[in-house]
């Protein structure tokens, strides 16, 4: 049993009023997740929903079974697997741990029973649900317009403000996977970045070294998002 | 266009029990849909959403430069405007009427106010709201990875499923902005489509000739936003009060 009285570190669970976020508490299970982890194929039924807290995780998209891009990031700021919430049993996307970390899981018919009893927890999971919806329509709006460099800004800001740190691993092929390029575009891009003194890297630990220039590298569509919501 | 229409030829209203929609009913408002017509700007506040009958809207995503990328196609399986019930007051899209018709629209208020008594109305619209997700997802997809001549099958078919009808009146600018190409590069798929005899393409004027063979020739997202729409409404039969999940999981 969780003890009730630390800080949350998912905003979702945090929003919550203190009693019914203690109320479900009890269905609450805090897990460690490994970068790299598939917490759920694209296709396969719903087992957990996720909170992450100090994990970050990534929504993407196959075709043919292949990995197409990532539709969204969802870190502290949200919770996996809304499809439960929505009604349906299945997920369309595969979720994958992009950061080792904690989150709190919830079994999915639980989730689902709360979410239909519980209209404090129903407006704070829709309110995630839109944000979502309009990451990834962005995602949608930026992999088809956008270069790779400022894409590459793009996302590198939006995992930093959901592990609200400058420094973190990840690996060229793990962005490649994430921005549905090949790795050597990655290379390219992350270079002319580094190039710029906005970031550094090394053997997959990335170093934000510039965040206002970053920002300037990345194109409108973070602004857009992070901008309409506040930071994550 | 024939001016009978009825609210119940939206496949959502036609799913409400009888109870629900004699109480959205009266507020229902009939109104005409025209090639073009800006229904929602990006950016501005929601008073109505919208449920169309006869008529096809494109949702747009606008980027800050003006460019615009296909999000979704709403037509008589579905409502415009969910973002209202997830609490925002704003849209993000553009929504441009693609194929003229009618449909019923609703006051912002009236529709929060029924969702919030979380019965069918709101398992509906959220139900509605996963398989939108699905197909702004494979819309994503479709963009980046298949040629044009597939994307316009997909197109095609998904608004001719929606229109339940066999012609379409094409505006190339519109389709244009949906698939992110050139006015140039819709004439030449739409080329393509009609010397494999898939449909004609007059004046306009898109008319289905054979559609298993444009099914065939579609990408796989074609059926994977059929399937979604399919199974998610499919187990709430007209009027039934009762939201069926299915099978539990089993853990």
């Amino acid at each position: 049993m969780l003890p009730s009285h630390l800080p949350i570190a998912n905003k979702i669970l945090a929003s919550l009023p203190r009693s019914e976020y203690q109320r479900i508490l009890p269905q609450l299970e805090v897990v460690q997740l490994t970068e790299g982890e598939v917490l759920c194929e694209a296709g396969a039924l719903l087992r957990y929903v996720y909170f992450p807290c100090t994990a970050l995780l990534s929504l993407l998209t196959l075709v043919d079974a292949v990995e197409v891009f990532a539709v969204a990031l969802v870190g502290r700021e949200g919770v996996t697997s809304v499809a439960c919430a929505l009604g349906s049993q299945y997920s369309p996307f595969r979720t994958l741990v992009q950061s080792s970390g904690a989150a709190m899981r919830m079994k999915a018919r639980v989730f689902t029973a709360e979410f239909r009893a519980n209209a404090a927890l129903r407006e704070v999971v829709l309110a995630y649900v839109l944000q979502l919806t309009m990451q990834i329509s962005q995602t949608s709006a930026c992999n088809r317009f956008h270069v790779i460099e400022e894409r590459l800004a793009r996302w590198l800001l939006m995992t930093r403000d959901r592990l609200s740190s400058d420094h973190f691993h990840m690996t060229h092929e793990m962005l490649s996977q994430l921005l549905g390029v090949r790795r050597v575009g990655v290379t390219h891009a992350a270079y002319a970045l580094k190039q710029r003194r906005l970031i550094d890297y090394s053997r997959g630990a990335i170093d934000i070294v510039d965040g206002i220039g970053l920002q300037a590298a990345a194109c409108s569509c973070y602004r857009m998002v992070e901008g309409r919501h506040g930071k994550a | 266009m024939t001016t009978s229409s009825l609210p119940r030829q939206n496949h959502l209203l036609a799913a409400l029990p009888s109870a629900e929609f004699k109480r959205l009913e009266g507020d229902l408002e009939l109104v005409p849909l025209s090639l073009g017509e800006v229904l929602y700007e990006s950016g501005c506040k929601l008073s109505y959403v919208y449920f169309p009958t006869t008529s096809i809207v494109s949702m747009l995503y606008v980027l800050e430069d003006g460019a615009m990328a296909e999000v979704a196609i709403i037509g008589n399986e579905g409502m415009l405007g969910i973002f209202l019930f997830m609490g925002g007051e704003t849209t993000p899209s553009r929504a441009v009427v693609q194929s003229a018709g009618w449909g019923y629209r609703l006051k912002a208020e009236r529709l929060n106010a029924e969702f919030k008594r979380a019965g069918p109305l709101m398992r509906l619209l959220l139900r509605y709201t996963q398989a939108l997700i699905s197909q702004i997802t494979q819309t994503a997809v479709c963009n980046r990875h298949h040629s044009i001549d597939q994307q316009l099958c997909r197109w095609v078919l998904l608004s001719m499923d929606r229109l339940s009808s066999d012609t379409l009146l094409m505006t190339q600018d519109l389709i244009a902005n949906m698939l992110g190409v050139r006015r140039e590069g819709v004439a030449e798929a739409a080329g393509k489509l009609q010397r494999a005899g898939l449909i004609r393409y007059s004046r306009g004027r898109i008319t289905v000739l054979d559609r298993v063979g444009l099914e065939l020739r579609a990408c796989e997202c074609y059926a994977v936003v059929k399937r979604e729409f399919d199974w998610l409404l499919s187990d709430i039969p007209p009027g039934d009060p009762q939201h069926v999940l299915g099978p539990s999981a089993s853990d």
